[in-house]
């Protein structure tokens, strides 16, 4: 009531003054809007995510000094996943994280999704940014084939986000590997930018020293599918590639190269691209791989592989021109088709799921099946999987790369400070999952001596997502003002413990190829600088409160 | 007869009024069982096939009848996550939890009812003094805490014991029975036993010393000093027998207790177990799994209730002749 009435006073005021203005006698200084409402940061628990946690609580301190009330609220993660990505009306301001993943390593996948106003309703763009000049080059970029062009205009797409402030960008983690020299040979492990050493390649190539031949590896995901159709968490995309082949891969270059394929060559429109298998290529079960197979692969995602369908809707046409051969016709040319589509899609036997496709009930999908044999072609097949224990993989002596190894062998622990235990123990010998503090995996190598720790910067990054489907949000200036605000030296080396790298885009430095250089530094940040932009924009600070820019009213569908 | 007829009746309705009551829980909890399956690239309409697929669209009384027959007839659903069915799923670790709790309960009651028996006796003494404390102090010690003292210092300071899991890694083995009675098991079962067991040891050592206090104190064991028989008859042949009965209750409810409750001891040592399995479950909202578990649970705690009551009916003649 006391607000209504305080509300009234101030609209009857700002119309007393605009009505003065015109009537041409003295200016009056400048008038403010309604208060901006206590605002709730949304983070994951603190348990769960010290690091976000902390860095959440930190850019609400600083936030507090701009005249803000704001609330850091901790919560697990489905619960997030519930208000921020069901409830999409109803959030301010939210803590979020985006992962690496291979396919990750071309920047469409990120730098499209996230802010195309397509995905705006129920994808990726959960924050609600529409901007059509950004729509029209992120569509460009994909129809592009030419690299270097195509770079161009992803700089440009950085700009724009910087620019705007879509995210305030914090950091991109280091990730932290680590594994027994002893037993491993060191010069056999491959760094993969973004991913580290933890990858495809250095699976299939690390050579084993003495007797030990079995790579021992840990996560600490309760794992809940291995699916060649079903990517259900982080890990299981790990053991997927192993036991799958794909036409191409993600390789440690960060583009992608022929893999099952002998050759991919490209028709002079962009359109089409003709693909040839490798010779001898078989099924664990003893079943050639043939181009059958390679159609199937990638046709039955349209029907039954929800997550994979939006990878093979830009195929018009497979067509097959030989025993080995398949020509692959698109809609429209795409220049992410080799990343997103051809090393996306596991290449998967016909014969043994086509008959449990045509079996399916309505509304069942591929990622309902669960299979007691995974049958690949990959340098790894399948062969158990103990729930809440290990998942155990045999190398493929027969396969074309056969990984020196003999064994792979995923166990889940739960205990992050048990990993480095084990590691010095020898339970583990290939610290593949570690989220505990770096500088304590430091230390335990500088004691042990037998252990090679490997940092990388992730293709991923931490952020902080504005709402702006919601006042004060939607206007750039006040995000940009709240993102200078940030001290992200502060929480790289509080929060993240020196192990970042301070962000300010989509894309990773780790992509040294599209990553714009620079961007970080076209920031500019500090606490006046925030402070000026908000008074420039208009908001006032009242009783140290921060309120809207005059004439502005707090009006927004809850 | 009639007694055991209603007391059957009794742990039916009971069993029945939790899986009413767990029906409800999980389906008034807030969240959407399809979070935990977003991916950032979930479509809507992939949300509309999850929500049929997961039975989500019939009606609440609809779903709660299809739980209820089915799960009458031992079919608890399918796992939301696991993508196969919930008893199937329990299964595989069930006998996991069941072989730590109860090798720890052994150890726990056999060295609680020994030594509260000892510390009754030497009621006064310098060894109730230095004892009682140390029982009161390890029973209070959080169990993440004494796991992981164990953990560093027989695993990774002397070596003695593996650190993780039920089985080394990669180890294979014809049959489950082989594979639990195995000693790579025993070794890997012993530091998660021994912290449960030292967390569990306090209940019945102290219920047995005050049970054994009182007993001491009645006049057949005068009795049995006057007739000059020796002191470890008194204690263990008379006084013992009768202070017994309330701990033998709280080892049959223990049981069930902690089948579901070792979630901590669990994680700790990554023993595969039904308490990992029920976190995981509720925080994904997989509703026929977290039922199922925690129907499990329950099932176990019931009937170990109802052979405890049965057993003293059999055990303590005041029970039987007070049910006349």
């Amino acid at each position: 009531m006391l607000m209504n009435s305080k509300r009234l006073l101030k609209v009857a005021f700002t119309v007393a003054a605009t009505s003065t203005l015109l009537a041409g006698s003295l200016p009056v200084a400048a008038e403010s809007g309604d208060a901006i409402r206590k605002l709730t940061l949304i983070s994951r628990a603190q348990a769960a995510n010290p690091q976000q946690f902390q860095a959440a609580e930190l850019i609400a301190q600083a936030w507090r000094k701009l005249g803000l009330d704001i609330e850091v609220q901790g919560m697990p993660r489905p619960q997030q996943s519930d208000a921020v990505w069901y409830n999409r009306d109803t959030w301010d301001l939210t803590m979020w994280q985006m992962a690496g993943r291979p396919e990750r390593s071309d920047p469409d996948e990120l730098i499209y999704n996230l802010f195309h106003s397509t995905t705006v309703e129920k994808g990726y763009n959960f924050v609600g940014y529409v901007n059509p000049e950004y729509d029209k080059i992120a569509e460009q970029q994909r129809v592009t084939a030419n690299r270097d062009d195509r770079k161009v205009l992803i700089d440009q797409l950085q700009d724009i986000i910087n620019e705007d402030q879509v995210y305030a960008f914090l950091v991109h983690p280091l990730q932290t590997f680590a594994f027994d020299k002893t037993v491993w040979d060191a010069s056999t492990t491959v760094v993969q930018p973004g991913l580290g050493i933890k990858n495809f390649w250095t699976f299939s190539n690390i050579a084993p020293l003495g007797e030990q031949k079995d790579m021992i590896l840990n996560s600490s995901d309760e794992l809940k599918a291995i699916n060649p159709f079903y990517i259900s968490g982080a890990t299981d995309s790990w053991i997927t590639e192993l036991i799958w082949d794909r036409m191409m891969r993600i390789g440690p270059t960060g583009l992608a190269e022929p893999w099952a394929a002998k050759s991919v060559e490209w028709a002079d429109d962009a359109k089409s691209v003709t693909v040839t298998l490798r010779d001898g290529m078989m099924w664990h079960d003893g079943a050639p791989v043939t181009t059958d197979d390679v159609v199937f692969s990638f046709t039955a995602p349209v029907k039954f592989a929800p997550m994979y369908k939006p990878f093979v809707e830009g195929i018009a046409n497979i067509e097959v021109l030989d025993a080995a051969t398949v020509r692959f016709d698109l809609t429209e040319p795409n220049a992410a088709f080799e990343t997103s589509t051809l090393a996306k899609l596991n290449l998967v036997p016909k014969h043994v799921w086509e008959p449990r496709l045509i079996a399916l009930g309505e509304g069942e999908s591929a990622e309902s099946i669960r299979e007691d044999t995974r049958i690949g072609s990959g340098p790894f097949k399948f062969n158990r999987w103990v729930t809440q224990q290990e998942v155990v993989l045999d190398t493929n002596k027969d396969h074309w790369a056969a990984p020196k190894m003999d064994r792979w062998i995923l166990r889940i622990v739960l205990n992050v400070e048990a990993t480095l235990g084990m590691l010095r123990t020898a339970e583990l010998n290939f610290l593949s999952d570690y989220t505990g503090d770096p500088k304590l995996l430091i230390e335990a190598a500088d004691s042990d001596g037998d252990l090679d720790v490997v940092e990388s910067v992730d293709i991923g990054f931490q952020y902080l997502a504005f709402n702006l489907r919601r006042p004060p949000f939607d206007d750039a200036a006040f995000r940009r003002s709240l993102s200078a605000a940030i001290n992200r030296e502060l929480i790289r080396k509080a929060a993240y413990n020196g192990f970042a790298v301070t962000a300010n885009s989509v894309v990773s430095p780790a992509l040294s190829f599209w990553h714009k250089a620079g961007i970080e530094k076209e920031l500019p940040t500090g606490m006046d600088l925030a402070k000026t932009i908000l008074s420039d924009a208009g908001y006032v600070v009242e009783d140290g409160k921060l309120h809207y820019p005059a004439g502005k009213t707090e009006q927004f569908n809850e | 007869m009639t007694y055991f007829l209603k007391r059957f009746a009794h742990m039916v309705f009971v069993l029945w009024a939790v899986a009413t009551i767990l029906f409800f829980m999980f389906r008034t909890m807030p969240g959407t069982p399809l979070a935990a399956f977003i991916d950032n690239t979930t479509t809507a309409e992939q949300q509309d096939a999850l929500i049929r697929q997961f039975g989500l669209d019939k009606s609440l009384g609809e779903q709660y009848w299809l739980f209820l027959t089915n799960a009458l007839q031992g079919d608890l659903g399918q796992s939301f996550f696991f993508k196969k069915p919930v008893v199937e799923v329990v299964m595989e670790v069930f006998p996991n939890s069941v072989i730590l709790t109860l090798t720890s309960l052994i150890v726990a009651y056999l060295f609680g009812i020994v030594a509260g028996a000892y510390l009754a006796w030497r009621r006064g003494s310098w060894v109730e003094g230095f004892g009682i404390p140390l029982v009161l102090t390890t029973r209070a010690a959080p169990e993440f805490w004494l796991g992981m003292v164990l953990l560093a210092f027989f695993s990774f300071y002397l070596g003695w014991f593996p650190s993780g899991g039920a089985n080394s890694s990669g180890s294979e083995w014809t049959s489950d029975w082989q594979r639990v009675t195995s000693l790579d098991y025993m070794s890997h079962l012993a530091l998660p036993a021994i912290t449960l067991a030292i967390y569990l040891q306090g209940l019945p050592l102290l219920l047995m010393r005050s049970n054994m206090l009182n007993v001491l104190q009645e006049e057949f064991i005068t009795m049995a000093r006057m007739k000059g028989l020796s002191t470890w008859t008194i204690v263990i042949r008379h006084a013992a027998r009768n202070a017994l009965l309330p701990v033998a209750t709280a080892f049959a409810l223990g049981i069930g207790g902690a089948v579901g409750g070792n979630v901590v001891v669990e994680t700790v040592f990554s023993w595969p177990g039904i308490g990992r399995l029920l976190v995981n479950a509720v925080a994904a909202s997989d509703y026929p799994l977290a039922q199922g578990a925690f129907l499990m649970i329950t099932a176990v705690l019931v009937i170990m209730n109802f052979i405890a009551d049965v057993s003293y009916h059999f055990l303590d003649p005041r029970v039987r002749f007070a049910t006349r």
